[in-house]
């Protein structure tokens, strides 16, 4: 049945290209359908979310194991909704049916990485889902140079995440060969008790494997090509990357290692621990001084992508629980936030936030939404992210690494800072003489992030039962 | 039914309130009085319904011990009547008093908050369930305030900072008493008066006082005379407020504690209420103003109040408690009367007022038999209120009654003075304040007048009724030590009437001699101003270095540019030094990344370096 999660966006690619050129427009509705059914799979129950080996053929034929659990319904609903998401947006920010069709094309493609990692058990598949989706995304993030004119920009950012994800690659590879030599096999367990038997070859490897990973999730020092790929990319792929694709290659990846083969040990923790630190510091310091709204939230991902790091440095159990959860808050709190930026970008044309102000009155629904988003992403309560933030700081505590989680809780105030610097120079104050005709913007471009803030909301308001729910889930 | 009956009658007034508010201001600008009226009347009928019942009744609410309860007992049934038929006079009288005001709309949505929390504050049988009632009360007194006219603002914030503070200690004598009762249900607290009871009981005290206007809570009240609508002033400092202040205070002295003649609480009450009598009564002495006058008077009665419960003796406490009720009769009727003067003559400076009597008989007659009323001339109720307190003052020592007596005086004297000045003599300008131009008031005004007048007369020579059906069942347990079963009737103690009758004569010769020497009624106490010793003291009255607000914001005034001090230093840390701080970082973290895809790289590749590095040596390292 798992098997469907691989073959379902797949024959929607083949299916897509099938298509006479006249009914590409189609191709769009096509890819929903398959998102929809992505979301809806991650409640089925009869894809048996227990971490059990599951059956599959495809599995037996390319020699991998999956096994999906509750960390893998998460995803897949992360995966549904900002992509779906980020079909609505390209409905109303791409012009081209040409483009569109593309971007459907690439996103399904995506997908079947996506869902590979949300399933695979040992670290080669993994490599390979990883690099499936990273395929498809540059491909997006340079979407732009398809149309003559544009795409400079779009190329440079592009190269920059193809210049560091092949260093990915080389890491990920040279670990997988390292793992190879040390436990002769690369599934997740064997690497976990090679680790234990502290063997420096392996622990080499899975240090590889982890720096490889921070790659993909950018989490500093190897966070170069984010901020240029998000800020260059069109509005939907930026949507799209944020929400899901970084999250779930790097981050997710991540998280799966940590809660099956690092296992708490040390030094996989403190890795943990100190990567996700700077990170969240540096990625903060740096969205503090942004002039651009992606850029800022590119950085602003930086930072929070260090937050899970963090979480998988403290408490087992806790921690991925943390994790996970902050893992589902960002992405649906950055989607939102995307979107909003591609609302505005639409409406004004620029993002440059210097030029922009008093812009509530004019977008309420945009101003409202973004609120939610934001205050949540900094940690306010009730919404959603003060509950995972308030975990994280719980799974720190728990076993001692209070300097860590003292980090934790400061960095929240320069997230509040540079996000109601944000909220305030884009929303508040003097609006520009030019803005005077700006309306709200297209209900396609509001109703998601409308959306995507009630799922914030409501999350936060009834934490106790969706806790009661992953906890059940077995997270 | 009971039940029923009391949770609407906390309920209506307040959803009114809403109601007031959401009324067309143009359209309408009668309604929000109207409907005033009418809820205040719901109330008055509510409260008659219910008085003969004793009933209790409590639903858990916030958990903790705090629970939602109610309760009627006699004494609480009876302040909640006064309240109900109070606020229903005041409120008929304020249909065409505030009808003209800008502030009518939002004023009668603060009158009718006020009485919602009055009943519920009276009702409650709960220590926090009254707290939040009590607190709701100063929120309502700082807004009516502020809907006032000429510059409310200031009056406004001194009343809040004033009644705010007592609040305060009432607030953690609220919870001292909890902690040391082991419940908050206020039925069933009975604590002895001894270490932390009496501080508990203290702090209750002051919030009692605060709510009540005695010194030194009471320098809000004679600003806001001037400054508040005058049915602001009838309603609250003049009668709701020493309901609730004494209310509370008996409540406090009678159940919660078992106050006696041999605690040491029980003199520092009498202290407080007689210094309360004599300094308000001297300052009110000497007003230029009708409102003013009142106000302090207002003070100084409650004086006689605390004088009375404070002696711990049956028949003081049935005087404070009896003094209570007449003091809202009379003390409201004479605010009402200002407000009839203010509107037909345009001023309350008894500088310029004069000769109204003949233009407004039946205000003058109501003023007369309430001025009478608290003078303490019989057969009007006052005299037989402060009868009995002088009884009990006098048990307790005769500084007590002397000093309680020399009020009197006082007050006889100054009510002279006011009644004269303004009913009396001729007015400044003898053109202006004419037969012609000014007229009775309208009977909206003068219906709610006389019937406080005419109570003032039936409490007085039928004080039986009061005495017997409200105020001894009320008082209940403390009335087993009384001699004789009731203290109704003409006093018992004919030298104790001689006294106050040669008092009175004493005011009304002094009065003559005033008089005499200045040529005008309100000359009539100057030689007591310019009495050797007084003099000096009005003078720093009058500058307001008297006024412990005054020492409180002088007080607050270093302390604010100390701490204001250390806040700067506080938030220069904050403001320069940290946002500066990360806006370094902030800068010189944006100028390392360039753009340049090389240095990314290299980033990347000597951060995986180091991870490999670290991690191979802690493993090395351990195995």
């Amino acid at each position: 049945m798992s098997d469907l999660l691989l073959l379902v966006p797949f024959a929607a690619v083949v299916l897509l290209n099938l298509l006479p050129k006249r009914a590409r427009a189609a191709g769009t509705w096509i890819a929903f359908a398959v998102l929809a059914l992505e979301a809806a799979a991650a409640f089925a129950e009869r894809f048996g979310y227990a971490g059990e080996p599951a059956w599959s053929p495809l599995g037996a034929v390319f020699g991998f194991h999956v096994a999906p659990d509750g960390l893998s319904g998460l995803l897949l609903l992360c995966a549904g909704l900002v992509g779906i998401t980020a079909l609505l947006v390209a409905q109303k920010t791409l012009r081209e049916t040409r483009e569109r069709f593309f971007f459907a094309n690439l996103v399904l493609v995506a997908l079947v990485g996506i869902n590979g990692i949300a399933m695979v058990r040992d670290l080669f598949s993994l490599y390979v889902f990883v690099e499936v989706t990273a395929v498809a995304t540059f491909i997006l993030v340079a979407l732009d140079s398809f149309t003559e004119g544009r795409g400079t920009e779009a190329l440079e950012g592009a190269w920059k995440y193809i210049l560091l994800s092949v260093i990915a690659s080389v890491l990920m590879l040279l670990a997988v060969a390292f793992l190879l030599l040390s436990a002769g096999d690369t599934s997740l367990e064997a690497a976990r008790g090679a680790l234990a038997a502290r063997d420096p070859l392996a622990w080499i490897a899975i240090a590889l494997f982890l720096c490889g990973l921070f790659v993909k999730g950018a989490l500093v020092p190897f966070h170069g090509w984010l901020a240029d790929a998000y800020t260059a990319a069109p509005a939907p792929v930026s949507v799209f990357m944020a929400g899901i694709v970084t999250k779930a290659s790097g981050i997710f990846a991540l998280l799966r290692i940590a809660s099956s083969t690092l296992n708490g040990a040390t030094p996989g923790r403190e890795i943990l621990l100190v990567v996700g630190a700077v990170t969240i510091l540096v990625g903060a310091f740096l969205a503090l001084s942004q002039k651009n709204m992606k850029r800022m939230l590119a950085y602003s991902s930086v930072s929070q992508m260090g937050y899970i790091a963090l979480a998988l440095g403290g408490d087992l159990r806790l921690g991925i629980l943390a994790a996970g959860l902050h893992f589902f808050n960002h992405a649906i709190s950055k989607a939102q936030l995307f979107t909003n930026a591609a609302a505005i970008e639409r409406e004004l044309g620029t993002l440059d936030m210097d030029q922009m102000g008093g812009l509530g009155s004019r977008m309420p629904v945009t101003a409202g939404t973004s609120a939610v988003a934001t205050l949540s992403i900094a940690g306010l309560p009730p919404l959603a992210g003060f509950w995972s933030k308030l975990l994280i700081v719980l799974a720190l505590w728990n076993v001692g690494e209070y300097g860590f989680a003292v980090v934790a809780v400061l960095a929240s105030l320069v997230t509040l800072a540079y996000f109601l610097s944000l909220q305030r120079r884009v929303f508040f104050g003097k609006r520009d003489e030019r803005w005077a005709a700006v309306r709200e913007t297209t209900p396609g471009l509001w109703v998601p992030a409308v959306a995507l803030a009630l799922v914030t909301i409501a999350l936060g308001v009834g934490f106790p039962f969706a806790l009661e729910i992953l906890l059940g889930g077995g997270a | 039914m009971t039940q029923t009956a009391l949770l609407l009658a906390i309920a209506v007034p307040a959803v009114a309130a809403l109601l007031t508010l959401l009324v067309p201001n143009r359209r309408a600008p009668w309604a929000p009085a109207i409907l005033a009226m009418l809820v205040c009347g719901f109330e008055l009928a509510v409260a008659i319904y219910v008085f003969p019942t004793d009933f209790a009744f409590a639903w858990p609410w916030m958990g903790f011990g705090v629970d939602f309860a109610l309760r009627l007992s006699r004494l609480s049934a009876f302040v909640f009547l006064g309240i109900a038929a109070l606020s229903f006079l005041v409120t008929l009288y304020s249909t065409v008093a505030m009808a003209k005001a800008p502030s009518s709309r939002r004023f009668h949505a603060w009158v009718l908050l006020t009485v919602a929390f009055s009943a519920g504050a009276v009702l409650a049988d709960n220590l926090v369930l009254f707290l939040v009632f009590w607190e709701g009360l100063l929120v309502t007194l700082f807004a009516m305030i502020a809907a006032g006219k000429s510059r409310p603002f200031a009056t406004a914030i001194k009343a809040f900072v004033i009644v705010g503070l007592t609040d305060l200690a009432l607030m953690f004598g609220v919870m001292l008493t909890g902690h040391l009762a082991g419940t908050l249900s206020m039925s069933a607290i009975r604590l002895p008066l001894d270490g932390l009871g009496a501080v508990a009981f203290l702090l209750l005290l002051v919030g009692a006082m605060g709510k009540a206007g005695a010194m030194p809570f009471h320098s809000w009240i004679p600003d806001a005379a001037v400054d508040a609508p005058t049915p602001f002033m009838a309603l609250l400092p003049g009668g709701l407020e020493k309901l609730l202040g004494i209310y509370f205070l008996a409540r406090v002295s009678l159940d919660l504690f078992m106050l006696s003649p041999e605690s040491w609480v029980s003199p520092v009450m009498m202290w407080i209420g007689a210094a309360t009598i004599l300094l308000a009564v001297l300052m009110a002495l000497v007003q230029k103003d009708y409102k003013k006058l009142l106000a302090y008077h207002a003070i100084s009665q409650v004086g006689y109040m605390i004088l009375g419960i404070g002696t711990a003796l049956p028949v003081g406490i049935v005087g404070g408690l009896f003094h209570m009720v007449n003091n809202a009769i009379y003390k409201s009727s004479l605010f009402l009367s200002a407000g009839a003067v203010e509107r037909e003559a345009g001023t309350t400076d008894l500088r310029e007022l004069g000769g109204l009597g003949k233009s407004m008989p039946i205000t003058m007659a109501c003023f007369l038999v309430a001025a009478a009323s608290i003078s303490g001339v019989p057969p009007f109720n006052g005299f037989f209120s402060k009868e009995l307190v002088y009884d009990g003052a006098l048990e307790r020592g005769w500084i007590f009654y002397a000093i309680a007596l020399g009020g009197s005086f006082f007050t006889a004297a100054s009510f002279l003075k006011l009644g004269h000045a303004a009913f009396f003599g001729r007015p400044a300008d003898e053109k202006r304040l004419v037969k012609e131009t000014v007229r009775e008031a309208p009977w909206p005004m003068l219906v709610p007048m006389i019937a406080l007048a005419g109570l003032c007369i039936f409490f007085g020579v039928w004080n039986a009724v009061p005495l017997e059906g409200l105020i001894q069942p009320a008082v209940g347990a403390a009335m087993e030590g009384a001699h004789h079963g009731t203290f109704a009737g003409f006093p018992t103690n004919m030298l104790l009437v001689g006294l106050t009758g040669g008092v009175l004569l004493l005011a009304v010769l002094n009065h003559a001699f005033g008089v005499r020497r200045t040529g005008k009624g309100l000359g009539a106490v100057d030689h007591i101003y310019h009495a050797p010793g007084l003099a000096s003291v009005y003078k720093l009255q009058a500058t307001g270095a008297l006024d412990p607000y005054r020492w409180l914001n002088g007080t607050a005034g270093v302390a604010a540019r100390i701490l204001f001090a250390i806040d700067r230093a506080i938030d220069w840390v904050y403001q320069t030094f940290a946002s500066g701080l990360a806006l370094v970082t902030s800068g010189f973290l944006r100028r390392l990344h360039n753009g340049s895809a090389p240095r990314y790289i290299l980033w990347a590749l000597a951060g995986g370096l180091t991870v490999v590095l670290i991690a191979l040596a802690v493993v090395g390292g351990g195995s």
